[in-house]
């Protein structure tokens, strides 16, 4: 599983940077750099494109995984000294990689602020490098073992649980001018295949917000 | 058996077995609902009930429930209140359901709606925490057990529900079981898509008669050759037929001039038209009546008493 990424425009990172002169680069050796926004790549295009605006990069450091704290903890330890003369850091990561930093910092520098180089666009399934796709919302409770492995939730614009709606045509989407599949409809055709269709008939239950529409977490120890 | 409930004109007409006429009213964006209460006053001698859209394609209009309640206190028609899972979650539309009942609305089409994507608010949330199925159960829920998610309603609100379905449907067997999931949920009728292919029709409607839910056929007479042409090039997965098409064509070139006589010869071609195409379904006992989606049309009603009365 890869947390995709893209690029925010330089100009956006530009408008949040402006009281800022001396900046600490963090690029994700992970995710990120299989995205081509983080890594050693990632960072080195950011830090150029910055020092050409005028920026003073004072270090950049490429963590295995931005979203593992313990790691973010190690290796800040061994930036100490710079960590001391930077107005803020800049990280190339996904959305999780601003609160593991932030986290890490908490104790020693709790005011240094954490802007983020990217947009976090979900979790995805990679089929080549520059092609990834989302087939999980993470919601929770999962359905998969019912609808031969095609999350609703995800392929469904509607995220409906009772479909086809009527804005399937051929097959085809509503949302999107009727290029991208219908979820339902590849639910159908896939437990037609596998001999369920028992299970297509079925009438869902609503999502249960309850469970699922607020900040999670999985403490098991 | 368990007898029956009757809660409407509409529910009573189903329940004898009679063949109706339904008709459909689009308020648009404005607070004004004066065209609308008169196109409803036009419709009203020949329709049992006439549906009020909920903003369809996604495109905001004043809210149905408003709508609902003014037109059939303003024009006298039984109205079937369309209600799309779209725009609220479940807590704000069982609330909404208490509200209509409360403004004395009695029949509720449940609809998922199109999607905000599609329409003049792209960016609005798209809310669809319930669908078209489970919004039947909840009404169903509320009105025969008197609950909502098992807590109990004061005065529980007294409505008949309903379902939509699309004939035209490819894969045709997802739309099926789909229809068995309303079924299953407590659909007390269905409206369905506009349809102009005879064959597919009844090939739909016979395999979903194992359900038992009386059906009303949406059909969509042609008020211009431009209605027609807008309607064939627009509306995704419904196909005027080309002959249909010429003919209408034909129409409009021909009596070009006479205006008055233009009219007369497209009601009577709409006549000519649906006239077998439902007294056929009629006859294999496939349908429980009609359902006029033509809006603005309502000169057309005379003719089409005369089509469901054949």
């Amino acid at each position: 599983m890869t947390v995709i990424t893209t690029k925010k425009p330089f100009e956006e990172i530009l408008s949040v940077l402006k009281d800022v002169k001396k900046i600490g680069l963090v690029s994700c050796g992970s995710c990120a750099a299989m995205c081509q926004t983080g890594g050693t790549e990632g960072a080195k295009e950011m830090a150029e494109k910055l020092e050409k605006e005028g920026f003073e990069v004072i270090v950049t450091i490429v963590p295995e995984e931005v979203c593992d704290n313990r790691l973010m903890m190690k290796d800040f330890r061994q930036i100490d000294e710079d960590l001391k003369n930077i107005d803020a850091i800049l990280t190339l990561s996904c959305g999780l990689g601003v609160a593991s930093i932030v986290k890490a910092l908490e104790r020693k520098y709790p005011l240094i602020p954490v802007f983020i180089g990217t947009n976090t666009e979900f979790m995805g399934m990679t089929e080549r490098i520059g092609r990834f796709y989302m087939h999980c919302r993470g919601c929770g409770d999962c359905l998969l073992n019912e609808t031969g492995g095609i999350c609703p939730i995800t392929t469904c614009a509607k995220s409906l649980m009772n479909g086809p709606c009527g804005g399937m045509v051929n097959g085809k989407c509503e949302v999107g001018n009727y290029e991208k599949d219908c979820g339902w409809v590849l639910i159908y055709n896939r437990l037609k295949a596998l001999g369920r269709l028992d299970l297509f008939s079925k009438l869902r239950d609503p999502v249960n917000w309850s469970e699922s529409g607020h900040q999670r977490e999985v403490v098991w120890r | 058996m368990v007898e029956k409930k009757i809660y409407s004109k509409l529910g009573e007409k189903l329940a004898n077995g009679d063949f109706i006429l339904t008709g459909e009213l689009e308020p648009e964006k404005t607070c004004d609902l004066s065209h609308t209460i008169q196109e409803a006053k036009e419709m009203a001698p020949y329709v049992v009930a006439a549906n009020v859209t909920d903003s369809p394609l996604g495109i905001v209009t004043i809210n149905s429930m408003a709508a609902s309640h003014i037109i059939q206190k303003e024009a006298g028609l039984e109205v079937i209140w369309q209600l799309t899972v779209r725009d609220v979650n479940k807590l704000g539309i069982a609330g909404m359901i208490m509200g209509g009942h409360a403004l004395g609305l009695r029949n509720v089409l449940s609809l998922t709606g199109d999607h905000p994507a599609l329409g003049d608010m792209p960016e609005s949330k798209p809310v669809f925490d319930l669908d078209s199925a489970t919004l039947v159960r909840l009404v169903k829920e509320m009105v025969d057990k008197g609950t909502i998610n098992g807590h109990e309603i004061e005065h529980p609100p007294t409505l008949h529900v309903g379902a939509a379905a699309n004939p035209n449907a490819d894969p045709m067997e997802a739309e099926i079981l789909k229809i068995g999931r309303k079924a299953q949920a407590g659909c007390e009728f269905i409206q369905t898509q506009v349809v102009y292919d005879l064959d597919r029709t009844i090939e739909f409607l016979s395999e979903i008669k194992k359900y038992n839910v009386p059906v009303l056929l949406g059909i969509f007479p042609m008020k211009s050759y431009g209605i027609a042409k807008g309607f064939d090039t627009f509306v995704p997965g419904v196909d005027v037929p080309k002959d249909i098409l010429a003919k209408w064509k034909n129409i409009k070139t021909e009596f070009k001039d006479d205006k008055k006589e233009q009219k007369r010869v497209y009601d009577q071609a709409n006549y000519e038209f649906f006239k077998p195409f439902i007294s056929e379904l009629k006859r294999k006992g496939l349908l429980a009546g009609v359902h006029c989606m033509a809006v603005h049309y309502p000169r057309i009603f005379p003719k089409l008493m005369e089509v469901i009365q054949a």
